[in-house]
């Protein structure tokens, strides 16, 4: 009986996901509301979740509840440590979870709402989430070892280099990118500036008054620090309104970016108690809360997507990026479809705090399909505006036009409806002096979630105080990666350097850090002065190379993946792995070539370079795009590298040749009681 | 009632209030500013490993 009523309500979910599949993929001309999406979504992840990834941790990976985990046999109530699956859950959605699948669905919506949304539902479900499943398991086999040392036993020497030269680059790539969406978000933005600029304040001060006056007390220090916040998006637009104070917040974005790369540069200098920590502690707290109020938004709201299934733009015309919609919408999405990086967080902490392999499942798969929902409400928010609307914010004013009547003439033209003083009217809701030429996906993200929430709560008469509070969300949550993203690069090149020169390789020693600080910092600071200074917006060029960097790693992930999957014997499913990463593969040098070689200059870097030099055009700007060219290529020679050694481990195995010996921990019974197994 | 229980012990682990009393116990030191900054002082060694995702 039992198994009866689960086959039907489990037939009821498949139907109900075809149904809104269905729906949200043909109809054409009308519009359709949020909730079809919502619905496909949650019945596609829930199938996912019950069948697909129930199969890999059956088949594939035979999860073992009686082999105890490197949390239980290397317990040190630190690094290791036996921790419910729940909690752990928590822990690794708040890492991965951060501005990707927020910004990529954001200027993917440019194709219309479907491409994006396929792309995320089938991209996690059989490509993201079993990376993170996978990666997270064969960590825990190996005593919760990184990805590169993985890559360096299972591949081989090369996979081992390979994954971390891919480390260091998608590292500067990503911070660079992140950096041009807080500036295109902040320029020109007295409001925005200023809430930004006391989140310095705020986190220093709860720094010091966790240190000195309430020890340990981090929830409470958060939630002051998330009214203090909250204080000074009330407080910014008060300093907009009155142009003595709004005049020295209104900054050009390259003044934004000097400021950030100041502040990049002493976030990785200062002692982590005293910045870093505390911003990380308030980023977390305003993004569990604010993510679960959108999903709550969306649901009770349930806005009418106002965008097209597809637009035009699917032909590479498009004014956000160029490209056509492959192999284009899947390297905009990663994060929330398949990201690379989540592989380092994967065999990073999370490895060590796993009670159970049978856990795995859970945290692995489980908390990817959570941070895939996010990008579909990242999809909602852009898509519930007028596709007017949103290309005027997204268009870059190289494209549309500098002045706002141009813009409009332009983005009417091309068959979406805008008019400046419709913009303006709008620009003055959410207290912003223009929303033309708002690159970067968090303008509009922000601009949709106001709309959302200024259904009801308050209406339009708040609806600026939910603009800023998008906006600050967004920029607290890429400061957050840009501040710990770029130690960790300063501690990787630490390492890589202390191999030359011992002292270069400490820590502490202060010429050390504010050597390698540097060259972190100037790495990914030139990527950003780039982006601003591009007269195409800066994310034309960077978010692709972000895409092909972030897709790169997942490739490399998914051979290492494949690879010991191999030397398990489970040959028969290596399809599991091997799918997504042939995907990958196909989409990664497809975008590769044609951003190095596509006659079009506004998608191939190379075209762009002969471009400026016939119009005699700066030097710098020629040697940018020979820059990107180049920074593409390396990235392409580093997938061939540790593809050819990963076919020639899996040929040599399959052939006899070599034998198959995984670097597994040896197996050892838990000693954990019955009930908690 | 579970259920807010798991969300506080979800929080404190997140937020690392329960990274810090284990370490207290680990030490045989009670809560203050001093265990605190020892605290902060081993945190600050593994910070490497503290990556956000993009």
């Amino acid at each position: 009986m039992r198994s009866n009523v689960r086959f039907l309500l489990w037939t009821v979910v498949a139907l109900v996901g075809a149904l809104a599949l269905a729906t949200i993929a043909l109809h054409r001309g009308e519009q359709i509301n949020t909730l079809w999406l919502v619905a496909a979504a949650v019945c596609t992840y829930a199938l996912g979740y019950r069948f697909y990834s129930g199969f890999i941790a059956a088949k594939v990976l035979a999860l073992d509840p009686q082999r105890a985990t490197p949390a239980e046999r290397l317990e040190n109530g630190r690094d290791f440590l036996p921790t419910n699956k729940w909690v752990v859950f928590g822990h690794h959605f708040a890492a991965i979870a951060g501005p990707g699948p927020l910004v990529g669905p954001v200027l993917a919506a440019q194709f219309g709402y479907l491409p994006g949304t396929l792309w995320i539902l089938v991209g996690a479900v059989f490509g993201g989430c079993v990376q993170d499943f996978v990666i997270l398991l064969f960590s825990v086999r190996r005593d919760g070892k990184s990805l590169t040392e993985i890559a360096k036993e299972e591949v081989g020497r090369v996979g081992g280099v390979v994954a971390y030269a891919s480390v260091i680059s998608i590292l500067v790539i990503l911070l660079a990118v992140c950096a041009l969406i807080v500036v295109n978000a902040l320029k020109q933005s007295p409001w925005g500036t200023f809430t930004i600029a006391m989140t310095i304040p705020i986190a220093l001060l709860m720094g010091v008054y966790l240190r000195r006056l309430r020890p340990g007390r981090v929830l409470e220090t958060s939630a002051i620090g998330f009214v203090l916040v909250l204080a000074a998006i009330w407080g910014g637009q008060c300093v907009s309104q009155g142009p003595a104070v709004a005049k020295h917040f209104t900054m050009t974005a390259p003044a934004v970016a000097i400021a950030i790369i100041v502040y990049g540069f002493a976030a990785s200098a200062l002692p982590v108690w005293l910045l870093l920590a505390p911003r990380d502690y308030l980023s977390t707290f305003v993004k569990l809360g604010t993510i679960g109020l959108l999903a709550l938004g969306i649901v009770v709201m349930h806005p009418t997507l106002h965008m097209p299934a597809l637009t035009k733009f699917v032909d590479g015309t498009g004014p956000v990026f160029a490209g056509k919609v492959f192999p284009f919408a899947f390297i905009t999405i990663a994060c929330g479809a398949i990201s690379g990086f989540h592989s380092l967080i994967s065999s990073g902490t999370t490895p060590k705090l796993i009670r159970r392999e049978t856990e795995i499942r859970l945290v692995g798969y489980g908390a990817m399909v959570a941070e895939s929902m996010v990008a579909i409400m990242a999809t909602v928010a852009a898509c519930v505006l007028e596709p007017g609307t949103y290309f005027a914010i997204n268009s870059p004013a190289g494209i549309a036009g500098q002045l706002p009547e141009k813009a409009a003439s332009t983005i009417s033209a091309w068959g979406f409806p805008v008019t400046a003083s419709g913009m303006q009217a709008l620009a003055q809701n959410v207290g912003e002096q223009t929303l033309f030429n708002r690159t970067g996906g968090a303008p509009a993200f922000a601009v949709g979630m106001a709309h959302i929430f200024s259904g009801s709560l308050g209406g339009q008469a708040v609806m600026a105080l939910w603009y800023h509070f998008a906006l600050m969300f967004e920029a607290l949550f890429i400061l957050t990666v840009l501040d710990a993203g770029t130690r960790v690069g300063r501690f990787m090149v630490q390492d890589a350097l202390g191999h030359a020169w011992k002292p270069l390789g400490r820590t502490s020693w202060y010429p050390s850090v504010l050597a390698t600080s540097g060259l972190i910092v100037g790495a990914w600071g030139y990527f950003l002065w780039q982006g601003v200074r591009d007269p195409l917006g800066g994310i034309n060029s960077l978010w692709p190379l972000f895409g092909i960097a972030n897709q790169l790693l997942a490739a490399v992930a998914l051979c290492v993946a494949t690879t010991i999957i191999i030397k398990m014997h489970r040959t028969k499913y290596m399809l599991v792995t091997l799918a997504p990463l042939a995907w990958l593969v196909i989409v990664t040098f497809t975008a590769s070539w044609h951003k190095i070689f596509d006659p079009d200059p506004r998608i191939g870097f190379l075209a762009q370079a002969r471009r400026l030099a016939a119009a005699g055009g700066s030097g710098r700007l020629i040697f940018n795009n020979w820059l990107d060219a180049i920074v593409t290529g390396a990235l392409i020679v580093m997938v061939g590298l540790i593809l050819v050694e990963s076919l020639r481990q899996w040929f040599g195995i399959l052939s006899g040749r070599k034998e198959a010996q995984t670097k597994e921990s040896p197996f050892v019974m838990t000693r954990l009681a019955e009930e908690q197994v | 009632m579970k259920f807010l229980r798991l969300i506080r012990a979800v929080l404190r682990e997140i937020f690392e209030e329960a990274t810090y009393e284990r370490f207290c116990v680990r030490e045989g030191l009670g809560a203050g500013r001093e265990s605190y900054a020892k605290f902060l002082e081993e945190n600050v060694s593994s910070a490497r490993s503290k990556l956000r995702c993009c």
